[in-house]
C-alpha cells in the first residue's frame, strides 16, 4: 500500500514525460502488476488528453493594444506619489479645541473600552462546553479515561485549535533545529514526524472548515501550517540537507512561529477575559484539557 | 522560451539596455496575465496583478543574478502577487470564485474545420473543464496551470512556490484527480451523447 502511495505521486510526472528512464520502467512495472494504479494513470492521462481542448485563457486583442502605455503610465505615477512629499493637509478651523493629550487620552480609552467589549462578547468561550464540563466530573468515564479523552464530550474549537498549534510547534521545531551535520539528527525520528505531520494535515482540514469565516487569522495560518507540514510528511527518509533548508525557509518567510505565539497570547487574553466574568468556570475544565 | 533565451534577457536586463524592458514585457505579458487571471478567475484583478508583478520586476532588476532562471523568477513574483491580492480581498469569500465562463475572455477562433457539433461539445467541456477548475484549491491551482499551460517542470515549480518537489508532485496529483472527479461527475453535454 505505501509503495502504490508513492508510486502514484509520480503518476502525474509520467504522464507529463518528466520522469528519467530508470524510475519510468520502474513506475511501469508497478503498473503491470497493480490493477488499481494502472487505472489510476489510465483515468488520468484521459483526463489531461480532455484538458488540451482548453486553450489558455488569454484577453482580448484590444485589451493587449495599450497594456504598455497603461502600465507606463501607472510607473510614472507610482514614481511621482513616492518622489513627493507629503503635503500639508487642509485643516478646517475647528468650532473649538482641546490640548492635544485629550485627544489621545480620549483614544487610548476607545481603544480600552473597545478591548473589553471584544474580550467580554466575542473571545468568551461558549456557555454550554462549560455547562457540560461541570456537569460530569473527571474521572466519571470508567477505564480511568476523562470524559473529553473518551471522546464522549467534544473539545471547544478554540481547545482543540490551541492544541493543535502546540502540536504543530513542538513538530516544526524538532524539524527545523536538526542539524544532519551531527548525530543530533538521529533524534529527529522522521517516521513519526512524518506520522504525525499526516495525522495534523487531516486535524487541520477538519479545524479549517469549522472555523470558516469566524477566525480568518486563524484559519490562514492554520493553512500555513498545513503547506510546512505537508512538507514534513513528504520528506524523503534520509532527507538532505536541502530538504530541511527549504522547510526551514518556508518557517520563516511565513513567521509561523511567531504567529504560534501571537495566537497563544490572544487565547490566553481571551481566557483571563472569559475568567472575569461572573459564571462557572471550573478548574476541572483547564485540567481535562491538559 | 529556451534557458538561454532566459539567460539572453537576464543580460539584456542586468546591462541597463533602455528599451529592455519594455521588450521583455511585451514578451511575457500574456503568460503572466494568464497566470493572474487563473488565480483570480476576473480580468480586472489580473490585469492589476500582472501590472504590480512587472513594477516589482522593474524594481527588483538590480537583484537578477546572471544565468539565473527568468522564469521560475518571474513566476514566483506573479504568484506572490496574486496570492497577496486574494489575501486583501478578504471580503470575497473563499471557494466561492466566479465561474470562469462568466467572464468575457478571449479564447482564439474557432477551429473552421470542425463541425457545429464538434465545436459546441468542444465549448461544453471548456465550460466544464473551468468548473472544476474552480473546485481546486488555489496552490493546486497554480501548480497544474503552470505545468499544463506553461510548460514548466516540476523542479521549476517548485522553486517558484517556495516549496519542495515532493510537494510540488503531491500538488500536481491532488489537482488532476479533483479535475477528474469534477469531469466525471458532470451533467453529460448536451451535444455530446456520453459524459465529458
Amino acid at each position: 500500500m505505501k509503495r502504490c502511495r508513492t508510486w502514484r505521486k509520480n503518476i502525474p510526472a509520467a504522464i507529463y514525460g518528466e520522469l528519467d528512464a530508470k524510475t519510468r520502467e520502474k513506475l511501469e512495472r508497478h503498473l503491470a502488476l497493480c490493477e488499481e494504479c494502472s487505472g489510476l494513470y489510465a483515468g488520468m492521462a484521459a483526463t489531461v488528453r480532455k484538458l488540451d481542448v482548453r486553450p489558455a485563457p488569454d484577453a482580448p486583442p484590444q485589451f493587449w493594444e495599450g497594456y504598455w502605455d497603461r502600465l507606463e503610465r501607472r510607473m510614472v505615477s507610482e514614481a511621482e506619489r513616492k518622489a513627493l512629499p507629503a503635503a500639508e493637509p487642509f485643516r478646517p478651523r475647528r468650532a473649538f479645541s482641546a490640548p492635544r493629550w485629550a485627544y489621545g487620552a480620549a483614544g487610548a480609552l476607545m481603544f480600552l473600552a473597545l478591548g473589553i467589549f471584544i474580550g467580554r462578547n466575542l473571545l468568551r468561550p461558549p456557555e454550554q462546553s462549560i455547562v457540560v464540563t461541570r456537569a460530569v466530573p473527571l474521572g466519571a468515564v470508567p477505564g480511568g479515561q476523562t470524559a473529553l479523552d473518551a471522546g464522549t464530550i467534544p473539545r471547544p474549537l478554540p481547545v482543540r485549535a490551541s492544541h493543535y498549534l502546540k502540536r504543530s510547534r513542538v513538530l516544526i521545531l524538532a524539524v527545523v533545529n536538526s542539524n544532519l551535520q551531527t548525530e543530533d539528527f538521529l533524534s529527529l525520528s522522521l517516521p513519526l514526524q512524518k506520522k504525525t505531520s499526516e495525522e495534523l494535515m487531516i486535524e487541520a482540514a477538519a479545524l479549517k472548515k469549522e472555523i470558516g469565516s469566524s477566525d480568518r487569522r486563524l484559519e490562514r495560518l492554520i493553512s500555513d501550517l498545513e503547506l510546512i507540514l505537508l512538507q514534513i510528511a513528504n520528506l524523503k527518509s534520509d532527507p538532505d540537507g536541502s530538504d530541511i533548508e527549504i522547510i526551514k525557509a518556508g518557517v520563516e518567510s511565513r513567521d509561523i512561529l511567531f504567529k504560534i505565539k501571537l495566537n497563544e497570547a490572544r487565547s490566553s487574553i481571551a481566557k483571563s477575559t472569559a475568567g472575569l466574568a461572573p459564571g462557572p468556570r471550573s478548574d476541572s475544565l483547564d485540567r481535562a484539557i491538559v | 522560451m529556451s534557458r538561454r533565451d532566459e539567460a539572453r534577457w537576464a543580460d539584456r536586463l542586468i546591462a541597463g539596455d533602455p528599451s529592455a524592458f519594455r521588450d521583455f514585457v511585451e514578451a511575457y505579458k500574456r503568460k503572466v496575465y494568464g497566470l493572474a487571471y487563473e488565480m483570480t478567475r476576473n480580468h480586472s484583478d489580473a490585469e492589476d496583478i500582472s501590472q504590480v508583478a512587472f513594477m516589482k520586476v522593474h524594481r527588483s532588476i538590480g537583484t537578477i543574478r546572471p544565468g539565473r532562471g527568468l522564469n521560475t523568477w518571474l513566476y514566483q513574483i506573479v504568484y506572490n502577487t496574486a496570492i497577496d491580492h486574494i489575501r486583501k480581498r478578504s471580503f470575497y469569500p473563499q471557494g466561492a470564485l466566479p465561474s470562469l465562463a462568466s467572464e468575457p475572455h478571449f479564447d482564439g477562433p474557432p477551429d473552421p474545420g470542425a463541425g457545429p457539433e464538434k465545436a459546441a461539445e468542444a465549448a461544453c467541456l471548456r465550460r466544464r473543464i473551468d468548473e472544476a477548475l474552480t473546485k481546486v484549491s488555489e496552490r493546486e491551482r497554480a501548480v497544474f496551470i503552470l505545468r499544463h499551460y506553461h510548460d514548466l517542470k516540476l523542479k521549476e515549480i517548485a522553486q517558484s512556490l517556495g516549496v519542495t518537489l515532493g510537494t510540488a508532485k503531491s500538488y500536481l496529483f491532488r489537482s488532476l484527480r479533483k479535475i477528474q472527479k469534477e469531469l466525471s461527475e458532470a451533467e453529460a453535454c448536451p451535444d455530446h451523447g456520453d459524459r465529458p
